[in-house]
């Protein structure tokens, strides 16, 4: 049956429908007005996209060199429709009188061609356009199947948002599109293996983010939206000039010869550095953290999908691609500090957070430096840590953005502190999210797993090690802490679920299934993917035995925890049923307590308000005081990491 | 197979009853140091009967969740310390019980119990990274996470790592409530805030929470003495003087506040912890 | 045996609250005297707590006025059962000198069950915990409905007078 689905549809077959499938859908739907239709090609879209990536698992290695599109040599459109957007973002540039987007934008047109000037001059090596390994295979996966998820539910939260703005004409259609687009773009970047491919694809993401930042068009959105078009800009420029220096060496753009080129000598390090600048921008690493903090203005599946599951991943995704090629160089040592010190600060500054996107945000940077981090270990577990990291953390903070969206769209707020009590208005909501945060910092689930493995793979380097182990502490602290703020509120016992569309449920409910799934198959998920992305040279770090992950040095029994967990937590439900037929009492309030929760008996017998909040310890962790020093040391590391690579 | 089942079931049998007489002998010994009589050595378990046996109330059945699942998630830390597991995963699980307490008090509109969560969290936030940085000097050491390895290794670890030592020192005087860190909840009779943590914890679920607490000492000391593994004289002997350093700290320290607790427990327990691994790594 | 051991810890472990309705703090003075060395209740498992939902004995000392009677009733309605009520001194037990202020509502016994009075201005220490010791009473002669943790308590208060 599978032989014959597989024979039925080739591989180029499949990639066309990762690839193109998505950009053509995006161009039916932009001039659809109907509702309804709109919502018919999104699902479809997205079904079709799930079933593809689903089909490419059993296909990798893959190495694909089409010749032609429409006719026309695929290498010259591509290469014509990267220019067509260098312009683009030009014209933005001067729509809004953006100076720095201005320049980027020139020096990215000029460094494009004379790239150009270069590969067509002198014999040119053409290169393989695509090529998939397991590694792309995951982040196809991951975009693919939450992406489409995320989609799913933006039609009923973009129909709510557009109700609760009171726009008077629908823009909705631009939203679809530039989504679709996104995920045909997103695709493209994993698998491509052209770096001018690349480029484009990354580009194309860069613009879709900006679209969508500034999707509801206030000053700020704008604002932001144009801050972040001139970042990714600059790492655009930083890919750019990598490719030329990378040209120089190789005469050729090819990413997998470039790998297996693997010296120490300046120049290849130095293009690798370069292309790693440009991935640390596109992953939001500190210094460059503003056009991620700024983008939580966008409506919140955008800051799902694009700013903490897949946009984002391209980053780290380059690293881990180009991290065999640095083995052994100082520079792969530099950037798993900078990793380390992305992971630490992106904690330290969600700690001193009460908006509950931003310390998403900042939880986003920070596991992304920790994926950077043990990239830039470059051992086989660190490896492997970072692969389990990008696969539970796009599933997790999907999920928990989707609950924030779905949060704000009810209480009208995103801030933690008005959360307080949740449990009682949206019970089910609230309770997806307390499991997205277990997920997040417990065992045994998948993130801890991955965090579990970079501890132990970073071990050997101190300045890591101490780092992973303070930002993990600091972790908790604020995802504890916003759990809890949810739970908070005297409840009688009695459930009453409140009521949200289809779609929202089906997107909540699928990503908390897959999170849990996902993690009790993380062994045999390991076993079947991983030790294809670890070669070459590397051998797989880790067995499977009695159902958990073991080395030499280390076990993590995954399902034997979840069994034992899964028994801990009946016998904690059977408690809480029961619990409801004991007396609730009210909370200690110095014998003060009214009859209303939460009030308590005043001067002249009036009822006060017994006000806590939580500690956000702002003096320490606030932005005001840390951001500037983080982003200080960060631009030292960065300036570290280029000495490291001359 | 057998083999782990009578582990598992001697361990959840044997750590609470020895948590027990632990917390009991504690408390005998803080009576004298302050010259009086004190309790009989039982008196833990007396307490613990009686909170069974109470009328179980509870603001929140949230709550009640958390209280069960805490001392399940200590259980298991224990259990999988006594099968010779992965350490780091030991200490994650335990984190896991910390976290639910939290999340407990947290559900309490009390102000004194949300100031004791958060206290929790920041005593939390003070020992986690002594305690990941404590597992990777025994790794260096050692060559493994596994503390099967650690038991089976020739000589004792704290002639190698007598600073981490003294670094887990630290965490146990926050992790055991002691002064000058007892500052979320506070233990025999002190108070601080109403009992900050445990303020709307109360009957049968204080009780799991006690049980959980002292699963907890059991397995930091438990840690403690992997230290000297060798033999079981200078283990009994290292985990008595530890306790009874803790007891005397104890009793001759007075409660700090928390930018004091994580300032100190940052600036010194990380000095100490990394002057050690930097030996470990040059040598 | 299950009843026999949990009366005798019940017994070996009460937990006191001790509330000051509106005394002089002589009685409150010899509450906490009791904690000091020389008398050293912890001797018998009595600790000294700071919550109603901790506590098993509630010490009330000092006249019961209008301000304060409902703070009264709320520590009381918050202590799980089993829980013993023990006014300590002259006020608590009548008003004492304050008996006939505007303000006064009169002894503990106006609002809530006592079970045992200890007399005194100031009670004395050793009173105090004398009066404790046979507010224990009461737990002895409790039948135990433990149904299992979690279910339902009910108790047959016997003693209330």
């Amino acid at each position: 049956m599978e032989h014959a689905v597989s024979n039925l549809v080739g591989t180029p077959v499949l990639l066309s429908i990762l690839i193109v499938f998505p950009f053509l859908a995006a161009l039916t739907v932009y001039p659809v007005r109907s509702a309804r239709l709109q919502t018919l090609v999104v699902t479809l879209t997205g079904a079709v996209l799930i079933a593809a990536s689903l089909l490419l698992i059993p296909r990798t290695p893959f190495t694909l060199s089409p010749k032609s599109l429409l006719g026309v040599d695929i290498h010259v459109v591509v290469e014509t429709a990267d220019f067509l957007l260098l312009f683009v973002f030009l014209h933005i540039g001067f729509k809004h009188n953006h100076t720095l987007i201005k320049i980027l934008s020139v020096l990215q047109i000029v460094s494009l061609a004379y790239l150009d000037v270069r590969t067509m001059s002198g014999e040119h090596l053409r290169v393989a356009a695509l090529y998939g390994d397991n590694l792309s295979l995951i982040l196809v996966l991951v975009a693919s199947i939450v992406g489409s998820i995320v989609c799913f539910q933006s039609i009923p939260y973009m129909k709510a948002h557009e109700e609760h703005l009171e726009v008077e004409k629908s823009t909705r259609r631009r939203f679809f599109c530039v989504l679709l687009l996104f995920l045909g773009a997103m695709n493209g970047v994993v698998l491509s293996n052209d770096m001018g491919f690349f480029h484009f694809f990354f580009e194309v993401t860069t613009l879709c983010c900006f679209l969508l930042i500034r999707h509801d068009g206030t000053p700020a959105a704008v604002a932001n939206g144009l801050r972040a078009l001139w970042m990714n800009s600059l790492g655009g420029f930083c890919l750019l000039l990598g490719m030329i220096s990378v040209f120089t060496r190789l005469h050729a753009l090819d990413l997998g010869r470039l790998i297996e080129l693997s010296s120490k000598s300046g120049i290849y390090l130095v293009s690798v550095a370069l292309l790693c600048f440009g991935a640390f921008i596109k992953s939001a690493q500190f210094p460059f953290q503003g056009w991620l903090l700024g983008a939580m203005i966008a409506p919140t599946p955008v800051s799902a999908l694009l700013h903490s599951s897949t946009m984002v991943k391209i980053g780290v995704y380059l690293v881990l691609r180009l991290a065999p090629g640095m083995r052994g160089a100082f520079l792969s040592e530099c950037i798993a500090v900078f990793g380390a010190f992305g992971f630490l600060a992106g904690a330290a500054l969600a700690v001193g957070q009460s908006n509950g996107k931003k310390v998403l945000a900042y939880s986003t940077i920070s596991n992304l430096g920790l994926i950077l981090a043990c990239a830039g270990l470059n051992t086989p577990e660190a490896f492997t840590a970072a692969i389990f990291l990008i696969m539970f953390h796009s599933v997790v903070k999907a999920l928990l953005f989707l609950c924030v969206g779905t949060i704000e769209q009810r209480i009208e707020s995103r801030d933690i502190e008005d959360m307080r009590g949740l449990c009682a208005k949206m019970p089910v909501t609230a309770l997806i999210t307390v499991s997205g945060v277990i997920m997040m910092i417990m065992p045994p689930f998948g993130l801890l797993l991955g965090k579990w493995m970079a501890i132990e793979a970073t071990a050997k380097n101190l300045a890591v090690v101490v780092m992973v182990a303070a930002g993990s502490a600091l972790t908790v602290v604020y995802w504890a802490r916003w759990a809890g703020t949810l739970m908070s509120e005297p409840f009688a016992g009695r459930f009453f679920p409140e009521r949200q569309p289809f779609l929202t449920w089906g997107a909540l409910g699928s990503l908390v299934a897959g999170g849990g799934v996902m993690t009790v198959a993380a062994p045999w998920l390991y076993r079947e993917f991983f030790t294809g992305i670890l070669s070459p040279g590397y051998s797989p770090p880790y067995v499977v035995h009695g159902g958990g992950l073991e080395n030499g040095w280390g076990a993590f029994p995954v399902l034997p925890l979840a069994v034992v967990a899964a028994i801990g937590f009946a016998v904690s439900i059977v408690a809480l049923r029961r619990a409801s037929r004991v007396r609730i009492v009210k909370p200690y309030l110095s014998g003060l307590q009214t009859d209303t929760p939460g009030m308590f008996l005043g001067p002249g017998n009036r009822p006060v308000k017994a006000e806590a909040s939580n500690y956000y310890l702002s003096s320490i962790f606030g932005e005001k005081r840390l951001a500037t020093l983080v982003n200080l040391a960060a631009l030292v590391f960065l300036i570290l990491i280029l000495g490291a690579a001359l | 197979m057998i083999d782990t089942i009578l582990v598992v079931a001697a361990t959840l049998v044997a750590a609470p009853l020895l948590g027990g007489l632990i917390s009991g002998l504690d408390r005998i010994a803080t009576a004298r140091l302050q010259s009086r009589v004190g309790p009989p050595v039982v008196q833990p378990f007396h307490d613990v009967i009686k909170l069974l046996n109470k009328e179980p109330v509870a603001v929140n059945v949230w709550q009640v969740f958390c209280a069960y699942a805490y001392l399940s998630a200590s259980m298991i830390a224990v259990v999988l310390f006594a099968l010779g597991s992965d350490l780091l995963l030991v200490l994650f699980t335990q984190a896991v019980g910390a976290v639910f307490l939290v999340v407990g008090a947290l559900s309490s509109t009390s102000p004194y119990s949300l100031v004791g969560a958060h206290r929790e969290l920041l005593q939390t936030l003070s020992y986690e990274p002594l305690l990941v940085l404590v597992a990777v000097g025994i790794y260096l050491q050692t060559g493994s996470f596994k503390i099967a390895d650690t038991r089976a290794w020739g000589a004792p670890l704290l002639l190698k790592l007598p600073f981490l030592y003294a670094a887990l020192g630290l965490v146990l005087t926050i992790k055991l409530r002691k002064s000058p860190f007892d500052l979320s909840t506070s233990h025999h009779g002190h108070q601080e805030i109403v009992k900050g943590l445990l303020t709307d914890y109360s009957g049968p679920f204080l009780a799991f929470v006690e049980i959980g607490h002292w699963f907890d000492v059991i397995l930091l000391l438990w840690l403690c003495s992997l230290f000297w593994a060798t033999s079981w004289t200078g283990m009994i002997l290292l985990v008595a003087v530890t306790y009874a350093l803790e007891v005397v700290t104890d009793n001759v320290t007075a409660r700090m506040n928390w930018r004091w607790m994580l300032g100190y427990a940052w600036a010194m327990g990380l000095t100490l912890s990394v002057v050690n691994l930097i030996w470990l790594h040059v040598r | 045996m299950f009843e026999q051991i949990t009366r005798g810890s019940r017994v070996k472990s009460p937990w006191l609250l001790h509330y000051d309705c509106s005394s002089c703090n002589g009685c409150d003075i010899e509450v906490i005297a009791c904690l000091t060395p020389v008398y050293d209740i912890e001797r018998f498992g009595i600790i000294n707590v700071g919550n109603p939902l901790h506590a098993d004995i509630l010490l009330v000392t000092g006249a019961v006025n209008h301000r304060n009677r409902k703070v009264l009733e709320n520590l009381y309605e918050q202590m799980p059962h089993p829980r013993v009520v023990i006014a300590i001194g002259s006020c608590a037990l009548s008003g004492g000198v304050f008996r006939e202020a505007y303000n006064v509502v009169g002894g503990v016994d106006k609002v809530i069950a006592v079970d045992v009075y200890v007399p005194g201005c100031a009670a004395k220490p050793e009173a105090i915990i004398d009066g404790v010791l046979l507010g224990l009473e009461k737990f002895k002669k409790l039948s135990n409905n433990w149904r299992g943790v979690g279910g339902i308590f009910r108790e047959a208060e016997t003693n209330e007078s």
